[in-house]
Order: structure tokens, then sequence, then C-alpha cells
């Protein structure tokens, strides 16, 4: 296990320095100055020369990168003050320390994912079995067919509509937004049980069918007709027989759609005029902010190589035949 | 004011946009709501475009008289689009940092609105609008006493010093430029004139004086009678010496007006606090009523609209700061007539769309006047928005700006708003222009591309070849802004920053401001006009001046036309049904956010 970790972060590391070079070069390969983003309406060129002096990129970019890279791990000093490692810079459009803006976003964002994760694990999980163990009757119809009109749906689409349906109409929720789970836990709940319930069903759809799918196939499979054979009960074989092989499958498309989620959340935080690091990756983008777009993608980067690496290793634990070596 | 030139235009380019309403959303329903709207704001914009009034040391003392029903206590919600470009004063140029402006900053001067929309512009830190001398030259002012910043340090002349004098640091890349400008140079070249005060420097006595801990004298080199209405903007707003961290300054200001920022997250939220140290007798405008503001973002104007609609709970004591109803939601607002008669205003916005002419390139004014004669005015701005977003324009002149002749209509809007096709066609074939190709340049938006049909259709019908280009929205103004920039016609916007034509002629027609990145972008460059630029500039007396920017307003739409006027933009919000107080306000064509209170 310890070598597959070592083997795997160096693997990330070097994932993650491809990334941000690639970003870095591509960056100016853009037919735009992002000083331009810092320029007033009196944006001569004289008043260019002096903004492209104070953010520093009068410099060669490879020397902008150097620095860039050196910042991550010695910070680095800026106009505005010292920045301490990890140093991403300050951003163009407003000055502020990237990487403590992103750690303010973050608890929104990991907020909203983890919430909806729980909703649509617990209820597409559910629901895929529930329609398993039925399989032919109404309650499969139901939820096989519920689940594909709803994986039709779109944030953008549903959101407003439970918004016009919940807030705007009749007022019997709360208007989404983030208060921090520290400062008061009704209020963090509240204010964003409509993201969750909106970004979950989206998934739930298709933890539904996958699940349903993946346990009519492994209750096909011998062992557990063998362990009904002898003479075990339905419930038995259908949770610990069948149900942990399902997993497995499960668990692939969980990895991937803890990136997707991040992509989601980003919609979801549009949806519902929320501000987490989905909203401030798409703001840097339109605002050329060069050293917020680096912190965001490095950090989002980051995160989806330790969701891999962690569904990786629940392989082995669901399916002991898996060696992580 | 250019509507969208930086980044801080973002916010303005959203307002704008969203403020242009478009016609699909009222249904068909436009020509009527446009006729019953149109004439109460004809009489507003006719208080905005009077000359503005200067007041005296009385009028200039507080407290503000108290607004009818006025309340205290309770906090107010504001829904924001978009972060603050900019906290630092010196940098706020656009409307969202000028409204939050007038809630914690103060300057030597502020205008004083009355119910009609006139305004008179007073002593706000200093006891009057300020004394001239030396033919309009020199001007003094005189601090009021006992005046504290949020920290309870005294504010004094060398406050003042600071404030004028970190304009010209490496730092501030942004925000007006009047005034370094008119005491050390044009262009850049104050920069070149004094660094700032980190080097240790001070501007000269003959240049900026402190005689004394209450005083302030500037000196010119030529009249300059807009410099009370110049200093009411929030880029000359005080900066206190000792708590000037400069750069950092742009992330926590220090507060001298009602309030102070008790907390900032950017790009998320703002909270607005009493400031304890603001004294009401000191300020002749502003109120208190609030305990404070949630300035919560990240709410675009769809989400404000139906929030603010809906009325229910948090949103009844909610209001917009520079948001406007949406264009998705007007339909809904207009047919809510309770919201209409007590939630909601509305008033022209300073800007005046107009298709620039490339002088450089068309050359013929017969061929300028023709194109003039055949846009179809009333399609394009209704392809941006309907009556609550925006009207025909007549002229250059804003409907807000003082000298605004709603009679003079070169090119026959009012009765032929769609263009006058036969006259133009007339001209056309005079001047042998048929076939002749234009390339048309325009913003990679949904408005702009519909007005490109139209206006590239209308152009063709009287016989010409237009090309269109279209151009990535967000680097518009720097691809117009090149003085080579290789296109014969482009729409720009551009409001007054005071109101006077004196921020708006000068920047837009002056042919000695042509270069790379400056605002006349039709490259007009005329003898006369540049001559009356600096002519009028210098006239002391507002009514004399005003006349002659109106006359030379007409000269320049007549003699020479460099730009066709297209449409006037409007504002139109809504707010909570227990906010009170609710005004538009002449000054910031927004909601007067001075004296807001809530109902209960």
């Amino acid at each position: 296990m310890l070598q597959f970790l070592i083997r795997r972060s160096l693997g990330a590391v070097l994932i993650l320095v491809l990334i941000s070079a690639f970003t870095f070069f591509m960056f100016f390969a853009i037919p735009q100055d992002p000083a331009m983003l810092a320029c007033g309406k009196n944006c001569t060129p004289d008043a260019l020369e002096i903004i492209h002096k104070n953010l520093g990129l009068d410099k060669p970019v490879t020397v902008q990168y150097w620095n860039f890279l050196i910042g991550i791990f010695a910070g680095r000093d800026f106009a505005v003050g010292h920045c301490a490692a990890p140093c991403f810079g300050v951003s163009f459009a407003n000055n502020q320390n990237v990487w403590d803006t992103i750690m303010d976003r973050f608890p929104l964002t990991v907020s909203l994912t983890v919430g909806s994760l729980v909703v649509f694990l617990i209820v597409g999980l559910g629901a895929g079995l529930l329609a398993a163990r039925n399989r032919g009757t109404w309650i499969d119809k139901v939820f096989s067919s519920g689940s594909l009109v709803i994986s039709s749906l779109q944030i953008y689409f549903l959101g407003p509509l439970v918004m016009l349906a919940l807030v705007y109409s009749t007022g019997w929720l709360s208007k989404p937004k983030y208060v921090p789970f520290s400062e008061n836990l009704g209020g963090w709940f509240a204010g964003l049980l409509i993201p969750w319930l909106v970004m979950a069903t989206i998934f739930t759809a298709n933890y539904t069918r996958m699940s349903r799918s993946s346990m009519i196939e492994q209750l096909q499979e011998e062992h557990v007709r063998a362990a009904r054979a002898k003479g075990m009960s339905g419930n038995y074989t259908f949770f610990r027989y069948a149900w942990r092989g399902s997993l497995v499958p499960i668990v692939t498309i969980l990895g991937i759609d803890l990136s997707s989620l991040m992509g989601g959340g980003m919609v979801t935080e549009l949806t519902f005029g929320l501000a987490g690091v989905g909203r401030l990756a798409l703001e840097s983008v339109t605002n050329k902010d060069l050293p917020m777009l680096m912190g965001v993608m490095l950090v989002s980067a980051a995160l989806i190589i330790v969701f891999n690496l962690i569904v990786d290793a629940m392989y082995a634990v669901i399916d002991p035949r898996v060696r992580l070596s | 004011m250019s509507i969208l030139r930086n980044r801080t235009a973002t916010a303005a380019i959203v307002a704008v946009a969203a403020g242009a309403l478009t016609l699909t959303a009222c249904g068909g329903g436009d020509s009527d709501s446009s006729s019953k709207d149109n004439s109460k704001q004809k009489e507003d914009a006719k208080s905005q475009s009077k000359p503005v009034q200067i007041g005296d040391a009385q009028a200039s003392t507080g407290p503000a008289p108290d607004v009818e029903g006025a309340k205290s206590g309770g906090v107010a919600t504001v829904y924001q689009a978009t972060d603050f470009s900019h906290l630092d004063p010196g940098q706020i140029y656009v409307s969202d940092g000028k409204l939050l402006s007038r809630l914690i900053f103060r300057g030597l001067t502020q205008y004083d609105e009355d119910e009609n929309g006139n305004l008179t512009v007073v002593g706000d830190l200093a006891t009057d609008a300020g004394k001239e001398s030396d033919g309009g030259k020199t001007w003094t002012y005189t601090l009021k006493d006992n005046l504290k910043d949020e920290n309870g340090n005294p504010i004094n002349s060398a406050d003042f010093r600071n404030t004028v004098e970190r304009l010209y640091s490496n730092y501030i890349t942004d925000g007006p430029t009047f005034l370094q400008q008119w005491l050390s140079g044009d262009g850049t070249t104050y920069r070149d004139a004094y660094q700032g005060p980190d080097k240790g420097k001070h501007l000269p006595d003959d240049v900026l004086e402190t005689p004394d801990d209450k005083t302030i004298v500037f000196h010119f080199d030529t009249p300059r009678p807009d410099l009370p209405q110049m200093l009411t903007m929030p880029g000359y707003q005080l900066v206190p010496e000792e708590t000037d961290t400069k750069e950092k300054y742009d992330s926590a200001p220090v507060s001298v007006g009602p309030y102070k920022i008790s907390d900032f997250k950017p790009g998320k939220s703002m909270t607005l606090v009493k400031n304890t140290q603001w004294d009401p007798k000191s300020d002749s405008v502003r109120h208190q009523y609030l305990d404070g503001f949630n300035i919560s973002m990240n709410h675009d104007d769809e989400d404000q609209t139906k929030t603010l609609l809906a009325d229910q709970g948090e949103a009844k004591n909610a209001m917009m700061f520079t948001g406007q109803v949406a264009t998705t939601q007007l339909q809904k607002v207009v047919g809510d007539k309770q919201a209409m008669e007590n939630r909601t205003i509305q008033g022209y916005a300073p800007y005046v769309w107009q298709l620039n002419f490339n002088m450089d390139r068309i050359k013929d004014k017969k061929l300028r006047d023709a194109i003039s004669l055949a846009l179809p005015s009333d399609a394009v701005f209704k392809a941006d928005g309907g009556a609550y977003g925006g009207e025909v324009a007549n002229s250059l002149m804003s409907p807000t700006t003082p000298g605004y002749d709603e009679k003079f209509d070169p090119f026959n809007r009012e009765k032929k708003p769609n263009g006058d096709v036969e006259a133009a066609k007339k001209l056309i074939k005079e001047g042998g222009f048929e076939g002749k190709s234009l390339v048309y340049a325009y913003g990679n938006t949904p408005e702009r591309q519909k007005q490109a049909v139209l206006i590239a259709t209308a152009l063709e019908k009287i016989g010409l070849d237009i090309q269109k280009k279209e151009i990535d929205s967000a680097t518009w103004y720097e691809q117009v802004g090149k003085v080579k920039n290789g296109y014969d016609l482009y729409m720009t916007g551009w409001g007054q920053d005071w109101p006077s034509a004196s921020t708006v002629f000068p920047p837009v027609y002056d042919g000695t401001q042509i270069q790379d990145g400056a605002s006349n972008y039709s490259h007009i460059n005329d003898d006369h006009v540049n001559s009356e630029i600096k002519r009028i500039q210098k006239i002391t007396d507002t009514d004399e001046a005003t006349k002659a920017w109106a006359e030379l307003n007409e000269y320049i739409s007549k003699e020479v036309n460099p730009a066709a006027p297209i449409y006037y933009t409007k504002v139109f919000q809504i707010f909570g049904s227990n906010i009170g107080g609710i005004r538009y306000s002449s000054d910031s064509s927004y909601v007067d956010v001075t004296r807001v209170f809530l109902k209960k």
C-alpha cells in the first residue's frame, strides 16, 4: 500500500507540474492583455505600461512561470505585501491573495459536494437496490422510468423551477445562501437544502440505474446462487454477497463523478447565486485573471487526483482480489 | 463616463445591458407602456439637465432634513451582481462603487438633491462648495470643525493633501484623472510632473497649498469652474494620511461617512455597520437611519428581480444598488400594479449610444449624413431594450446633460425613428456612394448581434455594401480604441461624469486627444471644435457655458457629424416592500442610498 501511495503521489506531482505549465503558457497564447483588466477609462499606452510593471507582466513568460512555482514553496513579495507559502500569487482583478480566496470559497464547494453526494448516494443507491429487489414489479418500473426522465434534466433548468415553487411563489424555503456550519448549523442546512436536492436529483438518476443493473447482474452470479442454494435468506445474500460485488462499478463511476461534481458545482453556484470555487474558476477565466485561474486549476486538479487515489484504494477494500501493487 | 471601458465596466455593462429591456419581453405591449412612462421621465430629465446650482455655507450645514416617515433601526440587504471593482476611492470610477462611496466616504463637496431631482453642490467635509478667486484659477476650501475618521482620528488639511498626492502614485491605475490633469498636465504627463508622496515629496504650493490645518487651496493655470462638481466624484473622497496603506487600501479603506465596513469577503459579501464617529451635524445630505447594510454579491439581475418581486422573507428588507429589472421579468413587474406604484423607480441613465464614423476612413460628410439619416434607431434600441430600457436619441447630448435640447433633431428622429430612407438614398446618389463597401464592427453579445443585422440591413437598403465584423465584447473598447482599428462604423456609449457637457465633449470630440486607448472614437479633429472646447472649459458662468456647449453640440452634428445618435439608456429598479425612502437620484442615476430606511 505504501509503495502504491508513493508511486501515485510522485505521478500526481508530475501531472500537476504539467497542468500548471500548460495553463500558464496557454494563457499567454490568448491574444488579450490581462493588464486591460486593471486599466481604467484613461487606458493609454503609458497607463498600460505602468500596469504591466505593477503586475510583473513586463518580465519574460518563463521568468514569470518560474517565480510562480517558487512562490508556491517559498512565498513571494508583492506590492500589496508578502504572500506566504503556499503562494499562488495575487489576483490581477482585485489584488487579493489567491490562496486565501480559494480557501475562503472552498468550504461552500465542499459543503455543496458532500451534501449532494450524501443525498444522491442514499437515494440513488436505495432506489436502485429497491428496484433490483423488486425486479419486474411496478416499483422497478417506476424507479427505472423515473430515473430515465430525471437523468435528462439539467441543474440550470430544474434549479429555477424549484426556486419558483419553493421560494418565490410560496416562501416555504429560504433563498439559498451559505452560512458556515460552525456558525449556525441550522442556517447551513437550510441555506444549502435546495442546491443539494437539485444537484443530487441530477446525479441520483444515474446511480439508481447503475446500482439496479449492477445488482441484478450480481444476483445472477454463481456465488450468490450457491449461497441461496445453501439455504441463506434472500436478504442476507442480497446484502452480504450481491451488494458488495455490485459496488465496484459504482465506485468507479463515483470517482469520475467527483470531478463532475466540481463542474456541476459551478453550474449550481451560478444557478443559486452562491460563491464557491466553481464560480471563482469561471470568473477567473472571464476576467483573464491568471493567478486566480492557476490557483483554481491546480487545487481542483490536486483534489481530483486525491479522489482517484482514494477510489483506487477502495477497490482493494471492496474486492479483496484486487491488489494495489 | 464610458460604459464599457474597464473591468469595472463589467458591472456597468451588466447594468446597462440589463437595463436595456427587450421589446419581446413586453409581449407587444411596449408602445403602450412607452407612452405611459415617457412623459414623467422627460420631466425627470428636465431636472437632470438643468445647470447645477452652487450652495452656500448654510446649505452645507447638517443635519440633513428628515425624510418623511423615516424610522431608525434594522439592516437592509443589498443584492449585487458582482463585487465592487475597487474600494480605494482613488480608483473608483463606476456606479456601484459610487453608491457605496456615498455611504462610507466623504469628500470636500457633495450633491444635495431636492424632491424634483434638482442638484445643488454643497460642502461635504468643507464648509461650502468652494471659494473661487483669480478668475476661477484658485479655489479655497475650509474644513468643518470636529471631523473624524472611523478610528476617531481628526481630519485635517494634510489628509486632503495626501488624498490628492497619492493619485499620482503608480498603484492608482483606475479612477478619474481630471484633478491630476488640471493641476499638473494633460494625458499622462501629470505622472511625469510628480510621482506621488511615496518619494517623500509634495506637490508644490503653487499647485496645492495647505496653509493651515483646515485650509486647502487649489491653484490651476486656467479657470476651472467645474471644480466643485468634479470634487463630488468618489475618486476624490478622503483617504486619511495616517491610515493610508497605499496598495493595500483597496482591500480595507477607512470610513469617514455614516457607515463603515465591518466585514468584507471579496466576491461574496460586505457588511456595513454604523460609523459612530460620523457626526450628522457635519453632513447636510446623508442619513444614518439603518443600523447597517448586508451586501450580498453574485445575484444577477434576473435573480434580484425575481427575489424582490416575490417579496418573501428577507427580500422585504432588500434592495438593488445598480441592479436593474431583468428583461425576462419585465412583463411581470410592469403587470404588478402594487409593485409598480410603491416599489419601483425609473429614470434616465446618462449614457448616449452612438454610431461612430471612423473619420480617417469615411472622409465625406455627405456619406456620414446619409448613414445617420438611414439608421433605424427605434428598432436598434428595441433590440437592446424596450420603453423601460431606453429611448430613441435625437442628439449626441443626453437628456441628463445640462444644455440638452429635445427640439434639436438633425436627423429627424422624432418623425422618422426608423430612418429616413428616401433622404438617405438621395445623398448616396448625389455623392456617388452606391455600392461603397464599409466595415461595421460590433461586439459578440446577442444584443449587438441583433443590432448589427438591423443596421447592416438598413444601410444596404440605401445602396451601401456592409461588411459585418464581429469582435469579442471583452476586448471591444481595446479594439475600437486603437487609432488604426481598421473599421468604418462602430457603436459606443458615453455618459457624463457629472452633470456638465464638459465631461462629454472634451474626451469624445477633442481632436488633440486622439491616441490609442483614448475616447475620441471617431477621430474627429476639427479646428473649430478643438478651439471651442478649450474656450468653453474656461467659462466660469455656468449658464453661459451650458449655452455654449449646446451650440457646440449643434455644430458638431450639423457641420462635422462624427457620430450618429441612436439611443439613450434608462434605469428601472425594484425594491422590497419594507424599504422606505427610495427615490431615483439625478446624481447617481440609481437609487439614492443616503436616505434609505426600513418602514417597520
